[in-house]
C-alpha cells in the first residue's frame, strides 16, 4: 500500500474509532482494506478508544432491574432462535451428509442410533396420543432424528405431567379482547419443578413487529398488583400451540394465569389494557 | 471467571448471560448514560448493545484485548451509531469531572476498575496535547475542527495528535494483533 493510501486509511481508522464513519467513508475504508499491505489492524483503534472511554467513567452505575429483565427476555429469544437455526442446519446437513457416509463405507451401530431414538419417540408419542387424550393439544410432534435429545415443548410438557407430583392445571377463558371470544387449552404448572406449559386452541397469530403475548402469574399469597412475569411469546399460526412458561421469579402457589397483549419485547408492568386470556386455579393442587 | 464469558456465550451457554449482565451490565449502562444523556435512549441502546454482544461474542480474540475492552467497543459502536443517527454529540458534565481519576471505585466490578486504571495510566503517558485531544474527542465528542477552534491548534496538528495518541495508547495497553504492533510512520 502506498504511503498516501496508508495515510488515508489511518485517517479513516482514527475517525471510525472516535466519531464513526459515514457510509461513503466506510466504503472507502473497505476499498483500502481490500488492497492489503497495511500494517495496521483497523479494530485496534476502536478497541483503544473503547479502553480510554472506560477511563472516563467517574462512576459505574448498576443497570436498572427492569432493563436487565428486558435484556434477559431478549436473550431468551436470541438463544431460542439460534438453537432453532442450528437444528435446521443440522437437519439439512444431515440430509446432505448421508450419501457421503454411504460412499465412505458402510454404517456403524452409531448410524442407527438417532433413528432408533426417533422410532422410540414416535412409539411413545403414539401410545400417549391413543391412551391419554382423544383431542391432544400437542401440535409440535415432528421428530428430528439429528437433534434427538431436544424435546419439543409438547414432549417436555408430557414429561412434566408424568414426573411432577404437584402439577396444577387450569383452563383458559377469554379476557377483555373482543376479537378473542373463544379460546381453549390449559395451563399446567409445577411449583416443585418451577416449570409449566401453556397450550392454546384459537389464540390468534400476532404480528411480532407490533405486539406480543405476555404471561403473568398471580400467586395465591401476593397482591394482584405484583404478578410474576411469565415471559413473552408469539403465535405464528392459528390453531394449537404449546408454549413453555418462562417465569422470571420463583412462583409459589399460583392462583391465576393471565395473558396480556403488550409491545414487542414485553413490559415490566402491564397496564392490563388487553387481556387475551386468563386461567384461574379452581381447586387445590391435585396430583397429575 | 470474566474472561470466559464471551466464549461461553458463543458456544450457546445461556447461563453465561447472567454472568455477562453482572460483569458488564454496569459498564455498558454507564457508557450509554454518559454518551446519550437520556434515560429512555440509554435503555433502548443498552438492549441493542447486549444483542450485539450475544451476536459478536464469537469474534472476541483474547490476544487482541480484554473482554471488558471488547464489550466497551461493541457498546461504543452502537452508541456512536445512535448519536450519528440523531445528529447529537456526546456530552459530559464538565471537563474537570471527566479528567479526574475516580477516587473510589470500591462498589464497582473489579475488572472494570482494573481496566479503567490501566486506561487512565495510558492517557497519562501521552504528551499533554495528545491527551487533551483524545479526551476532548473521545469523551466530549468534539470534532477535530472544534478542538482546533477551542485550543488554537491547527487542524492538521489536532488530527496528528489524535492519531499518535491513539497509537501510543494502543501500544501501552497492548491492544491489537501482533501484526499491528509494527511501527508505522505517522
Amino acid at each position: 500500500m502506498s504511503i498516501e493510501r496508508e495515510e488515508a486509511r489511518l485517517d479513516l481508522l482514527v475517525k471510525q474509532a472516535i466519531y464513526g464513519l459515514t457510509e461513503e467513508e466506510s466504503r472507502e475504508l473497505k476499498q483500502l482494506d481490500l488492497q492489503g499491505g497495511s500494517n495496521f489492524d483497523g479494530q485496534a483503534f476502536e478497541l483503544t478508544a473503547a479502553a480510554l472511554s472506560i477511563a472516563s467513567l467517574e462512576k459505574v452505575e448498576p443497570m436498572p432491574q427492569h432493563l436487565e429483565a428486558r435484556i434477559l427476555l431478549d436473550a431468551d429469544r436470541f438463544f431460542a432462535e439460534r438453537a432453532s437455526s442450528a437444528a435446521k442446519t443440522a437437519t439439512t446437513s444431515g440430509a446432505e451428509r448421508r450419501p457421503a457416509s454411504e460412499e465412505t463405507g458402510g454404517w456403524s451401530l452409531w448410524n442407527y442410533f438417532p433413528w432408533a431414538v426417533a422410532a422410540a419417540a414416535c412409539v411413545a408419542l403414539a401410545v400417549n396420543v391413543m391412551t391419554d387424550d382423544p383431542n391432544p393439544t400437542v401440535v409440535q410432534q415432528q421428530v428430528q432424528p439429528q437433534v434427538e435429545q431436544k424435546l419439543t415443548p409438547a414432549q417436555e410438557r408430557d414429561r412434566l405431567l408424568a414426573s411432577a407430583r404437584d402439577v396444577i392445571k387450569a383452563s383458559w377463558a377469554p379476557g377483555n379482547v373482543k376479537e378473542i371470544d373463544q379460546i381453549g387449552g390449559e395451563v399446567v404448572w409445577s411449583d416443585e419443578k418451577q416449570t409449566g406449559y401453556m397450550t392454546f386452541k384459537g389464540l390468534p397469530a400476532n404480528d411480532a413487529s407490533k405486539e406480543t403475548y405476555q404471561l403473568w402469574i398471580f400467586e395465591e399469597n401476593q397482591g394482584d398488583k405484583t404478578p410474576i412475569d411469565g415471559g413473552v411469546f408469539d403465535v405464528n399460526e392459528n390453531g394449537e400451540v404449546v408454549v413453555p412458561i418462562n417465569a422470571k421469579l420463583k412462583a409459589k402457589n399460583p392462583a391465576l394465569f393471565a395473558i396480556t397483549i403488550e409491545k414487542p419485547g414485553g413490559v415490566v408492568v402491564s397496564k392490563r389494557e388487553k387481556i387475551a386470556a386468563a386461567a384461574k386455579i379452581e381447586a387445590p393442587k391435585t396430583s397429575a | 471467571m470474566a474472561e470466559a464469558i464471551l466464549q461461553r456465550i458463543a458456544q450457546g451457554d445461556q447461563d453465561a448471560v447472567q454472568a455477562a449482565l453482572k460483569t458488564y451490565g454496569g459498564l455498558v449502562w454507564s457508557l450509554a448514560k454518559r454518551m446519550l444523556r437520556n434515560q429512555e435512549d440509554a435503555e433502548d441502546a443498552v438492549q441493542e448493545i447486549f444483542l450485539d454482544i450475544w451476536k459478536n461474542a464469537g469474534r472476541f480474540d483474547s490476544s487482541q484485548s480484554s473482554e471488558t475492552t471488547f464489550v466497551a467497543m461493541i457498546a461504543r459502536r452502537r452508541l456512536i451509531d445512535r448519536l450519528r443517527f440523531n445528529q447529537r454529540r456526546i456530552s459530559a458534565d464538565s471537563l474537570e469531572d471527566v479528567l479526574a481519576e475516580p477516587a473510589d471505585r470500591s462498589d464497582q466490578n473489579i475488572q472494570t476498575v482494573v481496566e479503567a486504571k490501566e486506561a487512565f495510566k495510558a492517557l497519562d503517558v501521552l504528551r499533554p496535547e495528545q491527551k487533551q485531544v483524545l479526551q476532548m474527542s473521545i469523551i466530549h465528542g468534539l470534532s477535530h475542527q472544534e478542538i482546533a477552534d477551542a485550543t488554537g491548534m491547527p487542524l492538521g496538528t489536532v488530527k496528528t495528535h489524535a492519531r499518535r495518541g491513539l497509537i501510543q495508547a494502543r501500544q501501552y495497553l497492548g491492544i491489537g494483533s501482533p501484526d499491528s504492533q509494527k511501527e508505522v510512520a505517522v
